[in-house]
């Protein structure tokens, strides 16, 4: 007989409706969607994983890794400095809760809203789009239309800066001002601090940041579908495999994509977790 | 020189973040088209009749009484779900946190289609009747929720040291009822009042799962009613914003003057 | 070789004044420990001296400079921290080379001064660990060596030890006093452990809200406070009430003292007898000198034992007593308080008050 002290029962008590959740509503699905994409017509295959692959499902992959890793590198650049200066700046005392408040809504609500607005400022009806051709240039031409690439980039910008700064935070604020100090006072310049000190520790915290904004941004749905919805991006190209159509074969295949992305994004939280457990760290010493 | 640097790139980041709201305002509250806008005609032909349009459509406000329960539900699921979860972490089990925080990453690794289509699939046979109610998207909300949520809970009971807590009171005799209800949630507050309000910035603004179950939320709902009236969509979205972002940043100041420290999350 | 000189020092944050009038001269060499309660403005004092925060009044000479309008990084200062305060990211090495490369010295200068301070500090075997993979006494000799690698003019430490356990805080402090004796360097060291202080200082400046009270050798500071918050924070002492009995003369006890403030008959006060200072003596009847008292409790300390006695008529007293001399002790025992022969010289804790006719202790 398995003695089980009172503590160890609480604790399962505790976690198996939560394990029930998970099992029931994301690992159960997610497994079967994965079976279901290798073994298509009930025999194990790895054809549907190269289709899927394949054609204009590598160029919506290529599309959707570009897009993801350019809105996830300039938004956490971006949205790291902004914690940055924020941090040195103590003088305006609205600005620090505006901020927080803005970045939760801002990197949450996304998606409709801000299709919107961007069309209303640089769609071909847009009025940034106006004032520009009244300066003689077309800024469609450039690719700064809500259908372009870098189009795309900056309306995801919307929403991935405001993350990074959420999530930049702490690591920001972990950064102590006696190490500031014992730098200055050792005759560092400010450039060697944040050569030396500053930037090596924030590095782990930065770049698990742009992965979070890479998991998040790749899957993003709401957006491009408002923006354009026949465009060759990941999300878009499962949603037509799996809602649009209802041939068979054609689900396998969306499943197929749906593994690939589930693997890509596996790995990405998998490096997450390790950059985690280095900041951890030296937040210890 | 720094000084300078500091304040250049906030007002540039604010201009980006400014402008096309300004253009959404402008859009859905001036009706003069783009093409005929001239510095003369700049002031002419604004008017609040696009709100006023939106309050009149009851479709809009029943959409927004949905996205409202909905955001309350799921925030109200992942509470209970996970306060337990985070406390006993904190409390008993400190190795298991960096399993719950990559556990609980895991909703976002899943694309929402894939989500659906497989939970649909599981429930198509066995209970139909779930998929039919509105309310069938709480637990993907819940799910998608998950991240921020379970962190900052988590973050919320290291930073007030809970585990301390919860062993001073043990060792006053405290039964379990009495330290969770009166020592560890109290002190979680901040955190709670955090996790909500990411959660319903979230319900309020998601698109993807509510529109491939077919459901009519407040986006989903915004998204058709600009196609036969864009200005008043475009208002409404605007109004949402506003709103939203007025309502958060209120909680998080009140909070603030009380001492209560709303945690961010980190990675 | 410097010496430190501020002089009239002032600072407030906003509303609070954080120190008031703040003079002392440091000589070369010298290690002055500021010391006093939390919040008396000796950590202002120090990083005003740092060059972290400018001074509102008053100014800061070092070897003859003067400090106003110097960047922190330009000083050649060496700092302490209470947390340490090492790069997470480096090395035991990299950390003390840190200060060395700004500094631009030569790479072999570097690695033979590095080599030198891991000796002196006994680091050699942490040299490639990280902050997180040592000891708290060890991560703040790690702080002391990079702190003294780029020799600088003066050495600042800020509650070094105050993170530390008792024992290993013993050990530091006197490593620390051994090495700047070594060095030589000009020291300012601050605190709020008195112990501490008096351990390794060549003088205590003691603080108060702000404000300077005493500054002497810790034998000074204990023997002649000038006035009661220096008497009453330094070491333990009794407040007697004496009365004046000629106009430099206080009747305390048994005897006539002077005393830090001259009397004027007619007035009582409270003066400051330090323990050890007292004698005690079995009472025989009435007649005898020295004030009445009944023993409360007898605590051996070790070489003395301690001992309170609550007077008939006046205060609960502590007297410290050689412990070969207490064997005829006990509690409740009555007992006679003197004050010793070589007590001469006593501090006046209280304002004088105008004693009402009639009331003679």
């Amino acid at each position: 007989m398995i003695r089980v002290g009172a503590d160890t029962r609480l604790s399962l008590m505790v976690a198996i409706p939560f394990f029930i959740f998970i099992g029931l509503f994301l690992i159960y699905p997610t497994v079967a969607i994965m079976t279901s994409a290798l073994t298509p017509g009930d025999t194990f295959s790895l054809n549907g994983l190269q289709r899927a692959l394949s054609g204009t499902y590598r160029q919506g992959f290529i599309n959707s890794i570009a897009l993801a890793s350019t809105s996830a590198l300039l938004g956490g650049i971006l949205g790291m400095t902004l914690a940055v200066v924020l941090r040195s700046l103590e003088r305006p005392r609205w600005l620090h809760s505006t901020l927080d408040s803005w970045s939760a809504v801002a990197s949450q609500l996304g998606g409709v809203p801000l299709a919107f607005a961007f069309i209303a400022a640089i769609g071909t009806q847009g009025i940034l789009t106006k004032l520009f051709s009244q300066l003689g240039v077309n800024i469609n031409d450039f690719g700064i239309s809500p259908t372009g690439f870098w189009g795309l980039v900056v309306v995801y910008l919307y929403f991935q800066i405001p993350l990074m700064f959420l999530v930049s935070l702490p690591a920001i604020n972990g950064l102590r001002a006696t190490w500031r100090e014992a730098a200055a006072i050792m005759g560092a310049s400010a450039s060697r601090y944040w050569f030396r000190v500053g930037i090596p520790l924030l590095t782990p915290a930065a770049l698990g940041g742009m992965l979070l904004l890479f998991v998040n941004s790749f899957a993003a749905y709401a957006t491009a579908y408002v923006l354009n919805p026949g465009g060759a991006l990941v999300p878009l190209q499962i949603r037509f495999l799996l809602q649009g159509n209802v041939i068979s074969g054609e689900e396998d295949l969306g499943y197929a994509i749906v593994t690939w992305v589930i693997g890509l994004l596996l790995l990405s939280l998998f490096f997450l977790t390790f950059l985690q457990r280095r900041t951890l760290r030296w937040a210890q010493s | 020189m720094k000084g300078a640097f500091r304040w250049t790139f906030l007002l540039v980041l604010a201009a980006f973040f400014v402008i096309p709201m300004l253009a959404m305002a402008r859009f859905a509250f001036q009706s003069v088209p783009v093409v005929l806008l001239t510095p003369e005609t700049l002031l002419t032909g604004w008017s609040i009749q696009p709100i006023l349009t939106i309050f009149s459509t009851p479709q809009a406000l029943s959409a927004a009484r949905v996205s409202v329960l909905l955001a309350l539900f799921t925030i109200s699921l992942n509470l209970v779900l996970l306060i337990p979860l985070a406390i006993v972490t904190e409390v008993k089990a400190p190795r298991m946190r960096p399993l719950l925080t990559a556990l609980t990453l895991l909703p976002w690794v899943v694309p929402p289609i894939a989500l659906v289509v497989g939970v649909a699939a599981t429930f198509r046979t066995g209970a139909p009747w779930f998929l039919a109610s509105v309310y069938s998207l709480v637990p993907f909300y819940a799910l998608w929720a998950m991240p921020f949520t379970y962190r900052a809970l988590d973050a919320g009971l290291q930073a007030t040291g809970a585990k301390t807590l919860y062993e001073a009171a043990r060792s006053m005799g405290a039964s379990l009822p009495v330290i969770i209800f009166r020592v560890l949630l109290p002190n979680m507050t901040a955190s709670i009042i955090a996790a909500a309000a990411l959660t319903s910035a979230m319900v309020l603004g998601e698109f993807a799962f509510a529109s491939l179950l077919l459901k009519e939320t407040l986006p989903t709902f915004m998204v058709n009613f600009q196609r036969s009236d864009a200005r008043a969509g475009l208002a409404l979205a605007l109004f949402v914003l506003v709103v939203t972002a007025i309502s958060i940043g209120l909680v998080v100041r009140v909070l603030r003057k009380r001492g209560l420290n709303v945690q961010t999350t980190g990675i | 070789m410097v010496a430190v000189d501020m002089e009239r020092v002032g600072k407030a944050f906003g509303p609070s004044v954080a120190l008031t009038d703040f003079t002392v001269h440091i000589a070369s060499g010298e290690l002055v420990c500021l010391l006093g309660p939390s919040g008396c403005g000796k950590t202002t004092a120090l990083r005003i001296l740092a060059g972290f925060e400018t001074a509102d009044s008053g100014t800061v000479h070092v070897a003859g400079e003067s400090m106003s309008g110097v960047a922190v990084e330009n000083r050649n200062f060496g700092m302490v921290f209470q947390d340490y305060s090492l790069f997470p990211n480096m090395t035991t090495r990299q950390n003390i080379d840190f200060g060395l490369r700004a500094h631009r010295v030569a790479p072999k200068e570097r690695t033979d001064t590095i080599d030198r301070m891991l000796h002196i500090t006994a680091l050699e075997d942490q040299a490639e660990k990280y902050p997180h993979q040592m000891s708290g006494g060890q991560k703040q000799r790690v702080a002391l060596a990079r702190a003294i690698a780029t020799r600088p003019r003066v050495l600042l430490l800020d509650e070094p030890l105050s993170a530390l356990d008792a024992k290993v805080r013993e050990s530091l402090r006197e490593e620390i006093r051994h090495l700047q004796r070594e060095i030589g360097v000009t020291t300012v060291f601050v605190t709020h452990d008195q112990q501490e202080a008096l351990a390794i200082a060549d003088r205590v400046g003691v603080m108060s809200k702000g404000r300077l009270e005493q500054i002497a050798a810790p034998k000074e500071l204990y023997e002649q406070p000038t006035n009661a918050f220096v008497a009453t924070f330094i070491g333990s002492i009794n407040r007697v009430p004496g009365y004046a009995a000629a106009p430099s003369e206080w009747q305390v006890l048994d005897r006539q003292v002077r005393g830090t403030r001259g009397s004027v008959p007619g007035e009582s006060a409270e003066l400051g007898v330090r323990p050890e200072d007292l004698v005690l003596s079995i009472d025989d009847g009435p007649g005898q000198q020295g004030a009445e008292g009944t023993i409360g409790d007898i605590s051996f300390l070790g070489a003395i034992t301690r001992v309170t006695v609550q007077l008939s008529q006046g205060p609960r007293m502590i007297v410290d007593v050689m412990s070969a001399g207490t064997t005829h002790l006990s509690r409740h025992q009555r007992v006679r308080v003197c004050l010793s022969p070589e007590a001469d010289h006593l501090v006046v804790m209280s304002d004088p008050q105008p004693v009402a006719s009639g009331q003679v202790t």
